[in-house]
């Protein structure tokens, strides 16, 4: 640690309505270096880097380019530095093609005045992407990628402005274990230019793998600056969390699997899905794992009814079912999203409505809303799950994230369901309250349920279910019982060609 | 929680928070009676209080309908047009089977059917509501343009005409299919499964299908019911003027979607009430009777409706869409 | 293979444009229900005819792809018009009437523009309000009556022809060039895509969200003004009625030549040939002693038919 840092953020307090996001961070970064910032949900690390890019102005806190003092205080501020952020959401335009989105904002005048020069855009794009190594025609349009592809494009157009420190969030959230191969290629040719990189993650063996410094956030605050070697993933999570987590959980013995719960044959859909036959059985959790893109979320979709099927039958405890969200749910079949806020919650509603939503049919067969029915079933969920509201009538939008997610599945438990499909459950979910989410699948099942949990995370399939269906491209290549079930066997039958 | 979150929150808070909102609205109301009352001696004479009161069930009649549409966060542009269709075709079969009763049944049954079509043209076909319904009022105007070809029919049964004109124990005849559809509307928006499944399905119409809402049936019922009140509307118009021409209801589709508004529902979907609503065509219809009194030239009246329009959208931006 | 696929195939759409099948339809079925239909002197009157409503076309195109509307232009236009005609007649000066006309495109464009990307106020709503206006100063300052006695030199810029091509067509063809133009050679028109398709794109380029979709708006009213000097000139009066429901017109022109509600996907060259196919679709009807009020109503049909096209090809 010779040099000085290229560019320094010393101090930064920021804070909004009722919260303190940032509470005297500082934060270095180095040219040629890759600077891992971790912590939990809430911890701050959007925060920093919204103020590191400008689109953020601290309330306190100094910014030091190559240990001179310099303000920030807008995007355009930080982009004279070279500062470059790729967001988790790509900010690129679906119909305009990718040289005219790595130029945005920024675009080349031609010979009249008013008029931009297509072609030296187009030029200056092919330019840029070469040396990432990408090489494809400038004039696709942009909606026509890949999300690999689109990221690509993003960080074609960051390194297009001169990035020299580049800000990355959650990049490989999306990508498959090939294409974060060549993600992380290309941040060591950014490394060997000179480029400081800071890569915000929840995946822990990338935080080691790629990182060559790391900071620990928590509550607003810097717990810790390390590098990989002086720590293990076990002491950093700790230090995530600020006390010992309980993250050893270990499978109970479950008892053997009951009655056919869901039984797919032969199933094909319009999105690709082809000839998809599983089934789970009361008492087991069952795993679907593969790439991003292999299919599972469709699949999910097919069987609850929200997507239509052109071939198969599915029979949930034993019936038919008729293919639409509603007999599905009446019939005690639930699905939780992956994206739990805006498709598993109707966020202006009350606690209580959103939590009767999927079981008004049978508090009320009759047909007749009662009001004071409704409030005692939401309080009776409310109860069970320690859903902390001080009214079932408020905003679901009030509540922290972590009782959100419990209303969600205070939903379908007031819907008698039966069965479950989560898809992605621990997506975005504290480390430390994973294992809370390992035990509340256990206590499902343990009362007789069913669940089909769709993850990319081998690991979590590995530890938690029964045993695992594994697809590529839409189709089921293969399953894999209890003793095979491991995370090579899992990689091996969703990558082979 | 975010800062936005907090404000979009604090919009909605509390139960009592909503009682006060109809409370300032009839205040509104009151003021607007007090002031009319001050400007003109006309306007609390029995006859002109009756008008308002006429008035305000027709506008309150067919907004009730289109309450639970943009409840839906959706939009039924083709109501005025609808009437008009509608109406002619009921006065058609008046005159020409000489029965009331199956011209009612034609009125209704035509509302419905056109609210049935914007209901498929919203649901199978996809198309956004407001260029559905947009689409279906131009259609729909044609049609009845050229089926009346310019002529007018007049000259129904008094039977008949007492729906329009008629007095029950004083009190015009509108005003106790008013109370009827007021009660009815409440209790099916919120007394109802499918009510809090149409509430649903505007705040938030993908998590309304995740949970098991048939969507596209309550879609096809509120543009229906939509549809059908118009068809209603369309028979007490006609009994009332004793006529049909082609461009019967045309001026009331702006008048009813700003009674709606102006009543507290939300153009987003998922927030409002029928009774708002009544309330709503109340001060729309005191403004526009006020006008009258104050023989201000009619011309200006779309001009104020679509500036009370444009006004309660706002108030509604500011107050709702601050979390987006 | 499900119903939509087979659709797809039987119909070989799937690459050919919906609005060119609909025109050839189109013009074959009025080919051959009526003689005078494919007449050198019809085709030229359909494409001047047209002008007006290219010129409407174009911006709302714009506007569309933005993920707006403007329900304004024709009640605006009428407006418009009737300005022109009051101005020619009391001040004897056409360009100061047109300097008039514009003047009162630009300053509804501005409003829609303030209300939509300032106040939030959705744009059908805000524009359904300013028909409201538009057309409520329309019938006041006339009063209901026409406006006649306009010059024979305002005529002629609707009957001239300049080397045998008429004097409209020219203008539209330079409009049709200057908005394709503006939409594929300006920043102006690369940020209309950002508009619809993504407007955090914009934000983070540190671009103003709100000016651009104003200029949007404007750029409609000021060429509803242009338009508005053609149609009195054709008219050779204004009326207070003379231009409602063209905005329907521009709306089923654009939106059958393929240009999306949604996602910032425009085609200009699918609403030139949008809005010939409404051309065509009218005289057609003309020629069938079709009553205008009918006419409408088979405009809408085909606003239907297009859209579900769209719909079937649209993906998943």
């Amino acid at each position: 640690m010779t040099a000085v840092p290229l560019f320094e953020l010393r101090g930064i307090s920021k804070g909004f309505p009722g919260i303190k996001a940032l509470d005297d961070v500082s934060f270095e970064l180095r040219a040629g270096e890759v600077h891992m910032l971790v912590g939990e949900n809430g911890a701050g690390k959007s925060t920093l880097m919204k103020v590191l890019c400008g689109a953020y102005r601290a309330d306190r806190g100094s910014f030091f380019h190559n240990g001179k003092p310099v303000t920030i205080n807008d995007p355009a501020a930080a982009r004279k530095f070279g500062i470059a952020v790729i967001f988790q959401d790509f900010t690129l335009v679906p119909y305009l093609d990718i040289a005219q989105n790595i130029f945005l904002g920024r675009e080349l005048s031609g010979r009249l005045p008013g008029l931009i020069d297509r072609r030296r855009i187009h030029a200056e794009a092919k330019r840029v992407l070469e040396m990432i190594g990408f090489d494809i025609d400038t004039r696709i349009l942009v909606h026509r990628l890949g999300v690999a592809q689109q990221q690509m494009v993003e960080i074609a157009k960051a390194l297009s402005q001169d990035a020299r420190i580049l800000i990355m969030d959650e990049p490989t959230a999306a990508l498959s274990d090939r294409e974060t191969e060549r993600l992380f290629a290309i941040v060591t040719r950014l490394k060997k230019n000179g480029v400081a990189i800071t890569y915000i993650s929840h995946r822990l063996s990338e935080v080691f793998a790629m990182g060559d410094r790391i900071t620990v956030l928590r509550d607003g605050r810097k717990i810790a600056s390390v590098l990989p070697a002086e720590t293990t993933p076990d002491r950093l999570v700790t230090l995530m969390v600020g006390r010992p987590v309980d993250s050893t959980y270990t499978r109970p013995s479950r008892p053997a699997p009951g009655d056919m719960a869901l039984e797919v044959k032969n199933l094909s859909g319009p999105s690709g899905l082809a000839d998809i036959n599983l089934n789970v059985r009361a008492g087991e959790i069952v795993g679907l794992s593969g790439l991003v893109g292999s299919g599972r979320t469709e699949v999910a979709r097919a069987i609850f009814g929200a997507d239509p099927i052109s071939a198969g039958e599915i029979r949930l405890f034993g019936q038919l079912i008729d293919g639409s969200t509603e007999d599905s749910v009446r019939r005690g079949m639930a699905l939780i999203p992956e994206n739990r806020k805006t498709q598993g919650l109707a966020l202006a509603r009350s606690v209580a409505d959103n939590i009767v939503l999927a079981g008004l049919g049978r508090l009320f067969p009759s047909g007749i809303y009662i009001p004071a029915r409704a409030i005692k079933a939401a309080r009776a969920i409310i109860e069970k799950l320690r859903i902390t509201t001080p009214t079932p009538r408020r905003p679901v939008a009030t509540l922290s994230g972590g009782n959100q997610q419990k209303v969600v599945v205070g939903k379908w438990l007031n819907a008698d369901a039966r069965f479950f499909i989560f898809d992605e459950p621990t997506r975005g979910i504290d480390v430390g309250a994973k294992a809370e989410i390992f035990r509340l699948l256990d206590g499902l099942v343990h009362n007789g349920a069913a669940v089909l949990m769709i993850s990319s995370e081998q690991i979590e399939i590995v530890r938690i279910c029964d045993r695992a269906y594994v697809m590529r491209d839409k189709r089921i290549v293969g399953e894999l019982s209890r003793d095979d079930l491991t995370e090579a066997n899992i990689v091996r039958l969703g990558t082979q060609q | 929680m975010s800062v936005a979150t907090n404000m979009l929150v604090r919009s909605r808070l509390a139960l009592s928070r909503d009682v006060m909102q109809a409370f300032y609205r009839l205040l509104a109301a009151a003021l607007l009676c007090a002031v009319l009352a001050a400007l003109s001696d006309v306007f609390l004479t029995m006859n002109n209080i009756f008008n308002v009161l006429r008035q305000t069930a027709l506008l309150f009649l067919m907004a009730s309908g289109l309450t639970l549409v943009i409840l839906t966060a959706g939009l039924d542009l083709s109501v005025g047009a609808n009437i008009g269709l509608s109406a002619c075709l009921a006065a058609t079969i008046i005159k020409a089977a000489g029965s009331p009763m199956l011209g009612v049944a034609t009125g209704i049954g035509c509302g419905a059917l056109i609210g049935l079509a914007n209901g498929i043209l919203v649901t199978a076909l996809r198309i956004p509501s407001f260029i559905a319904t947009y689409g279906v009022m131009w259609i729909l105007a044609g049609i009845t343009y050229y089926y009346m070809a310019g002529d007018t029919i007049h000259g129904f049964p008094p039977g008949f005409r007492q729906l329009g004109s008629g007095y029950l124990f004083g009190v015009p005849m509108p005003v106790y299919v008013m109370v009827v559809f007021l009660l009815i509307g409440t209790l099916f928006a919120q007394r109802t499964v499918w009510g809090q499944q149409i509430y649903a399905i505007g705040a938030n119409s993908i998590v309304a299908r995740l949970s098991g809402v048939p969507v596209e049936r309550r879609l096809i019922l509120v543009y229906t019911v939509s549809g059908a009140m118009a068809g209603l509307v369309s028979l007490i118009v006609l009994a009332r003027i004793n006529s049909a021409q082609g461009d019967i209801g045309e001026e009331l589709t702006l008048p009813a979607i700003a009674a709606v508004l102006v009543g507290g529902t939300s153009l987003f979907g998922g927030y409002g009430t029928v009774a708002g609503t009544l309330i709503g065509a109340l001060i729309l219809t005191l403004v526009l009777n006020g006008m009258n009194l104050l023989q201000i030239n009619s011309s200006w009246q779309p001009l104020v409706t679509g500036i009370i329009i444009l006004l309660a959208v706002w108030i509604d931006t500011r107050t709702r869409r601050i979390g987006e | 293979m499900n119903a939509r696929s087979l659709a797809l195939q039987t119909m070989s759409i799937a690459r050919v444009p919906g609005v060119a099948i609909v025109l050839v339809v189109l013009c074959a079925t009025f080919g051959l229900t009526s003689p005078g239909f494919a007449t050198p002197a019809n085709i030229a009157n359909i494409l001047t005819q047209s002008t007006i409503l290219l010129l409407l076309a174009l911006p709302m195109t714009v506007i569309i792809m933005t993920e707006g509307l403007d329900l304004s232009m024709g009640a605006v236009l009428t407006f418009a018009s009737i300005v022109f005609a009051v101005t020619v007649l009391t001040t004897g000066s056409p360009v100061l009437a047109f300097l008039a006309a514009l003047t009162v495109g630009f300053c509804f464009g501005l409003w829609n523009g303030v209300l939509i990307a300032v106040l939030d106020i959705p744009p059908f709503i805000t524009t359904l309000g300013t028909l409201g206006i538009a057309q409520g100063l329309s019938l006041l300052v006339t009063d209901g009556q026409s406006v006649v006695g306009i010059p024979h030199s305002i005529q002629s810029i609707y009957s001239g022809t300049v080397a045998g091509i008429p004097l409209p067509v020219i203008i539209a063809a330079l409009a049709y060039c200057g908005t394709h133009t503006l939409l594929y050679h300006t920043r102006f028109g690369t940020y209309v895509f950002a508009l619809g398709g993504n407007r955090e794109a914009l934000k983070v380029a540190g671009i103003s969200v709100r000016g651009l979709l104003i200029r949007t708006y404007v750029f409609g009213g000021l060429m509803v003004g242009f338009a508005a000097l053609l149609m009195t000139a054709r008219l050779n009066s204004a009326h207070p009625t003379a231009g409602i429901g063209m905005e329907f017109d521009a709306i089923a022109a654009v939106a059958v030549g393929g240009t999306s509600f949604e996602r910032g996907n425009g085609w200009l060259l699918g609403t030139l040939l949008g809005v010939i196919a409404v051309g065509v679709l009218r005289n057609g009807l003309n020629l069938l002693a079709v009553q205008s009020s009918a006419q409408v109503a088979c405009i809408g049909a085909l606003v239907i038919i297009a859209l579900f096209i769209d719909g079937l090809r649209a993906e998943p």
